[in-house]
Parts: structure tokens; sequence; C-alpha cells
């Protein structure tokens, strides 16, 4: 059974991960992990000292589990990127501090840090509002690119067609053949899915304006101690590689693309043919997993039909199942997952622990801490 | 000049004077929006999200907003979208008219509309076309208010809404003018009432320890004279706005003072806005058995996870449990089986 931690600042509650049912819990593992996050509260998505967070997180775990594999993200500059008017000296500065933290937990691991650009961010222009048509759009909060269409008209698909910020609309025979799925593969997929272009975005659940949006790009970059690597995809099996030989940690730098890059990097392809990841749960899946999971995660998915009572895992946002495959699961050591993107590290990464802040729409709840292994730990 | 006749405020309108609120002028000598249908966002949430947990439980909802709003609250939650002049987010609002969010609602298989992002009194003759066009379409029209409508804002919202969760922030005016910015709680308090006799109400009060901490037993007084039945939502204070560098009132201590407050005066008390509240079930007030239960994610997240009710009573000893609405139809089937 995987447990889950609920850390609200001087209260914390222990939860079946699955059921979300209080459980008592004990032992050495659950002790560690209950007091380091009782020790560190999440100071906050935009704050300053967000992505130092991250690295305290990590290397307090790696001080007492001893993990070979860590899988890390740092997020704060694309939040604040995104949701507050920096000028360019600021956005800089954001930038630098993530990879300043990035370097921190390098030098003080001793792990052979992987970095990655998970993309960069560009001016928002002018949101584009889908609600006209005759069928149903669906975009999500944090998926500003991607619509789903469902029940779309000819006319509504005519219009589309010859709308001035739509790039592209994909039928899902279309999906299914670009990453090789069958039929029985689209069931999560939409019947179409739409994506803006440039600059534009889908207003629809983001309560707050937006300054900046990812813009889906071809290519992220992954700094060069990996080794060639042509698609995202590839960065999986050559990170079980390097295990081999190094304690090795992936950072996922997150709204950062070529041009901001600061270290050595080569490019890897994010995505498929017109297909590109935006910064986020798909994109960081397809990374764990070591191959595409947009049948699995897209922004188009109609999220709000798995938000039933009987929802299994009601604390890991739109997952309701665990996902196989990750990169975790394929690592027999010890494993960390740290981020602070929330509610779906501890799924996606499959790593024995993950610590990721709590936070909704940047409304800071606390801490989450997840702990899939007791089985490798005796206490330190 | 005019005077608006929406809020407390009362404030003068003319063709270039606005209001606090900065969502009404008068260019033809009566109140009018400024920028009528134009929407901040919605999604499609759960009752329990609002919150409402005696209303329709388990019912999807599209959740609305627009901007502006005629409180200064210190902890403002969503102050990124209401305390900025509304006029400067034109750029990003939606035009959508009240058939369309209709249509919205419905093609996302909401059974309710609520508005709940900002406060409604700001936009009322928006959200009076959009009840209308709700009405026909055999909807639910719900909202989260601050309670200080004028009495003839408040009956129109009495009129329009099916249920109605008002916030009940404080009793002092010190605390009045200094948290929210208004004189005194005087209109809220009546509006309670007023609104109790025609519609489903809620209430929800944001603790601050040590600042409104000790009204907690003075506010359950005033809500047991309205009813015992009026479900009392007490919210760990999540520090927003001004306040986000203050600390996170203690869990452990404003529980324990909303249990001792509300101990044998309201059946149906609840204390979360933070992840993990073990306060968010709804216990029979004839045996306290848990007859709904509920996850609670923090802020705008809480989950209705099961239903134990038999005919709207408690299995174990037959007390009727007070809820407007039907229970959403999937959870109905989950409770049965
Ligand atoms: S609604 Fe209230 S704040 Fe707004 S203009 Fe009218 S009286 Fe003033």
């Amino acid at each position: 059974m995987s447990l889950a931690i609920l850390d609200a600042r001087e209260w914390q509650q222990t939860v079946d991960l699955r059921t979300g049912q209080p459980r008592e819990a004990s032992g050495p593992l659950v002790d560690m992990v209950a007091g380091l996050v009782g020790r560190r509260p999440y100071p906050g998505d935009r704050d300053a000292t967000c992505n130092d967070w991250v690295a305290d997180v990590a290397l307090e775990l790696v001080e007492r589990y001893a993990p070979r594999f860590a899988f890390l993200s740092f997020s704060e500059q694309f939040y604040s990127l995104r949701h507050s008017p920096l000028t360019k000296a600021e956005e800089q500065a954001r930038i630098d501090g993530a990879f300043a933290a990035v370097e921190r937990f390098a030098r003080e691991s001793g792990f052979t840090v992987v970095v990655v650009g998970t993309g960069e961010l560009v001016p928002a222009a002018v949101p584009v509002d889908l609600e006209g048509l005759d069928g149903l759009a669906v975009s999500s909060n944090w998926c500003a690119h991607y619509a789903g269409l469902y029940d779309a008209s000819a006319a509504d698909l005519e219009k589309l067609a010859n709308h001035p910020a739509i790039a592209h609309v994909a039928a899902k025979a279309d999906i299914l053949s670009l990453f090789g799925g069958s039929q029985a593969d689209g069931e999560r997929l939409p019947e179409h899915m739409v994506a803006v272009k440039e600059g534009h975005y889908l207003k629809g659940t983001s309560l707050r304006r937006l300054y900046k949006i990812p813009q889906p790009s071809p290519v992220i970059p992954v700094s060069t101690k990996l080794g060639p690597v042509a698609s995202l995809t590839d960065i999986r099996p050559a990170l079980l590689k390097l295990l081999r030989t190094d304690k090795v940690a992936l950072a996922l730098v997150e709204g950062v693309g070529c041009r901001q890059f600061p270290l050595p990097y080569q490019t890897c392809a994010n995505g498929r043919g017109w297909f590109a990841y935006e910064p986020g749960d798909g994109q960081f899946l397809a990374i764990s997993k070591g191959q595409h999971s947009i049948f699995e995660h897209n922004g188009g998915y109609r999220y709000y039909q798995d938000d039933t009572d009987d929802k299994a895992y009601p604390y890991s946002g739109f997952f309701s199942e665990m996902p196989t495959g990750t990169i975790g699961e394929a690592i027999a050591e010890r494993s960390i997952a740290v981020g602070n993107r929330s509610m779906f590290m501890h799924m996606l990464t499959g790593c024995d622990i993950a610590c990721e802040c709590f936070a909704r729409n940047l409304y800071n709840q606390g801490v989450m801490a997840v702990i899939h292994r007791q089985d490798k730990y005796a206490g330190k | 000049m005019i005077r608006c006749d929406v809020c407390e405020r009362r404030c003068p309108l003319g063709p270039d004077t606005y209001g606090y609120c900065r969502m009404y002028h008068a260019p033809r000598g009566q109140v009018e929006e400024r920028f009528p249908d134009r929407w901040c966002a919605y999604a499609t949430a759960r009752m329990e999200t609002i919150p409402f947990y005696h209303a329709w439980p388990g019912a999807r909802c599209l959740v609305v907003g627009t901007a502006g709003c005629n409180f200064d609250c210190r902890y403002c939650a969503n102050a990124e979208v209401v305390k900025v002049d509304p006029a400067g987010q034109q750029d990003v609002m939606l035009d959508v008219s009240p058939e369309d969010l209709v249509a919205v609602a419905r093609k996302r298989g909401c059974r309710a509309i609520v508005f709940s992002v900002n406060e409604p009194t700001v936009s009322l003759p928006t959200l009076e076309r959009v009840a209308a066009v709700a009405k026909t379409a055999g909807l639910v029209m719900g909202c989260l208010t601050n309670g200080y409508a004028t009495p003839e804002g408040t009956a129109r919202l009495g009129a329009i809404l099916d249920c109605v969760n008002v916030s009940l922030k404080g009793l002092s005016p010190e605390f009045c003018r200094d948290y929210l910015g208004v004189p005194d709680v005087g209109p809220i308090l009546r509006n309670i009432k007023d609104l109790a006799r025609t519609t489903h109400v809620e209430v929800t009060t944001p603790v601050i320890e040590g600042i409104n901490s000790h009204e907690l037993g003075e506010m359950v007084d005033f809500l047991a004279g309205v009813g015992p039945d009026v479900p009392w939502h007490a919210f760990r204070l999540l520090p927003e706005y001004k306040m986000r560098q203050e600390d996170y009132p203690s869990v452990a201590a404003v529980g324990a003072q909303v249990e001792a407050a509300a101990r044998g005066k309201l059946n149906y008390v609840y204390f979360h806005n933070f992840i993990g509240s073990r306060w968010v079930n709804t216990l029979c007030p004839g045996c306290g058995e848990a007859v709904i239960e509920r996850h609670s994610l923090g802020c705008g997240g809480d989950r209705l996870q099961a239903v134990h009710l038999d005919g709207g009573a408690c299995p174990r000893c037959g007390e009727a449990v007070a809820l407007r609405g039907d229970i959403d139809p999937a959870t109905a089937k989950e409770a049965c089986s």
C-alpha cells in the first residue's frame, strides 16, 4: 500500500494514497519522511526560495535515504513567468535561481545531474474562446495550447479551419496514426484536438492573468552529460545506462528552452510531427516511461468526468490509476522524487519516496510526501 | 449623480463615476453594469468545492466569476482577479451571453451554475440574466457572497438563487474596518436571516487565530438563532494578499475553538480549507454516525466520497439529515451498492 503524508503545516494526516482513507502508520521510513516534511514547509510556488526548497528536501533525502536515483523538478520560474509581470532582468534572475539550485544539489550531493529544459515560455497574446462552437471544447488550467473537441459540427470544423489563432485541428484517427496507437488506445483522446498558434492561448479555467505561456517546442535542451538522445523518450534508457556507474539525478527545469539554457546541451525531439508537449504531466510521463504518453494524458481530455466520488487516488490530481512502466519501477536501488509541480510527481516518477508541494492553482496547501516502497529502508 | 442600491456602500454613480467596485455606472440616470456578460473564467467542478455540503451533493457545476469586489479583505484569495481595475482586465475577459453560458454548462453535464470567484452583487444584472436562462434549462443557481447587499439587492439575489454560501468573516467593527474595509457586520447578519427565509444558506467563516477566533461563540449563537441546521464551514485561513507573510493558523488550536464554540448548538459543523482535514464528514445530528463522507484537498478542492443515507435519513437512528436537492445520481448508485 502506498502511503501519503499530507502536511498542512504543524498538522499532518497520513492516508492510503489509493483510497484517501486515514491510516495509522509508523516505522523508520514513515517517521523519517514525516519529520522531514514537517521541518520543511513549502514556501509557495512563486516564492524566491521555492527552488531552494526542492534542493534542500532532495539533499536531506540523499542524506537520510541514500538513493541512487533522484527525479527532481524545478518550477518556480515557470509559475512566476507565467503569472507575474516580471521585467527581463527579473525573469533572468528567476531562471538563474533555478539553475543555481540545481548546481547546489549537484555539488552537495555528488550526484551526476542531467538537466532538461522543458520548453520556453513566450508572451501571452490574446485568449482564444472556443465556447461559441456547437460542440464542446475542453482545455485545462495548465494546458493553454491544446483543447479537446467533442461533438464538433461541420460548421465548427470550418470555423476552426479559418480561425486566425488556430494552428492545427487533428482528428482522433490522425493522433492515433501519428503515435502508432490502435483504436483501443484512443479512449482518453478527444474526438479532435485543437492547437493554437504561438502566443495565443485557450482561456477557460485559469483565473489569473497569463503573462507568459509555454510554446510547445519541437525540441528541448538536454545537458550533454547524458550522451546522445534523439527524443525525450530516449532520456530514460540513457539515464538507466548512466546509473550503472553513477548516482544520477534528472533535473527538469521548467519553462526553459534552448535559448535560456546556460549549460552545454544537445536538443532532443519534444513530441512527434505537429504535436509537441507542453511542460507538465504528459511530458514528465513520456520522460519517465520512455514512451509517448499522449493516449494517457493530453490537455483535451474531459478531466471532470473522472472527478467522481469513487475516484481512486483522490489526492493525485487527474490520475485515477497508478501509471505502470515508470522509471522508478525500473530501478532496483533506492529512488526519490522531489518537485514543486504538485500532485503528479509521485504518480509519474514511480520513485520509492516522492516529496512535492501540495499547491492548487498556486494556493499553497502544504506538502505531500508519498511512500511507495518501505522495504528498501532499514533506518539511518 | 444617483446612489447605487445594490450593496450597502451605496456609492454615488454617474456617467463617469463608477463606485467602489468599479463595476457600475449611471450614464442614463439608472444603475447600469459597465461590463455585462464578461467573465473572467469558468471551470467545471463539484458542489463540494464551493463549498456546498448540503445542497445537491456531488452535483457537477460550472463555476463562474467576473471582476471586481465591494470589499477589501486583507486575505483575499483572488486578489489578482478582483483587486485590479476591471477596465484593465477586459482584454482577457470572455464575452459569453447567458444563453451560451447555460449551453456550456449543459454541454459539460453540469447540474448547476455557481458564481464564486468574486462577489456576485457587483454583476447582479448579468447574474439575473443567466439565472433566467438557467431556470428554463432546469439548472440550479448558486453563489458565494460576502452578504453585503442592500435589502433590495438581497431580495434580488434570493429570488434567483437556489443556494447561497454567505461569508460571515467577523463581528466587531474593528475587524470589519481593518480586515474587510467595511464599517460593520449589521447588513451581513440581516441578509443571512433574510436569505435563509427564501433559499438554502450555508455559512463560511475564515478563522484567523487571535483576530476573530474569540468571536466564534457569538457567531455560532447568531447562526443557531437563524436555525441549527444552517451548515457552518469554519475555514483555516489561507494567508494570501496582504497577509501572505503571516503564519498559517494552527489547525489544532482553531479546531478546538470551533468545536468548543459549536458543541450542542449547530447540527452541521465543518472545519476545513486545508489538505486532509478530518472535519469534513456530515455526522448524523441524532447519533453522530458519519452519513456523508468527503475528502478535503484544501481550498476549493473538497470531494464527495460516499453517502450512507437511507431516504435522506441516518441509516442507524433514522434522524433526517438537512439537504437541499437530490444527491448526484452517480453517488446515489454508489451509496446503494
Ligand atoms: S455594488 Fe456596492 S460597491 Fe459597487 S457601485 Fe454599487 S454600492 Fe458601490
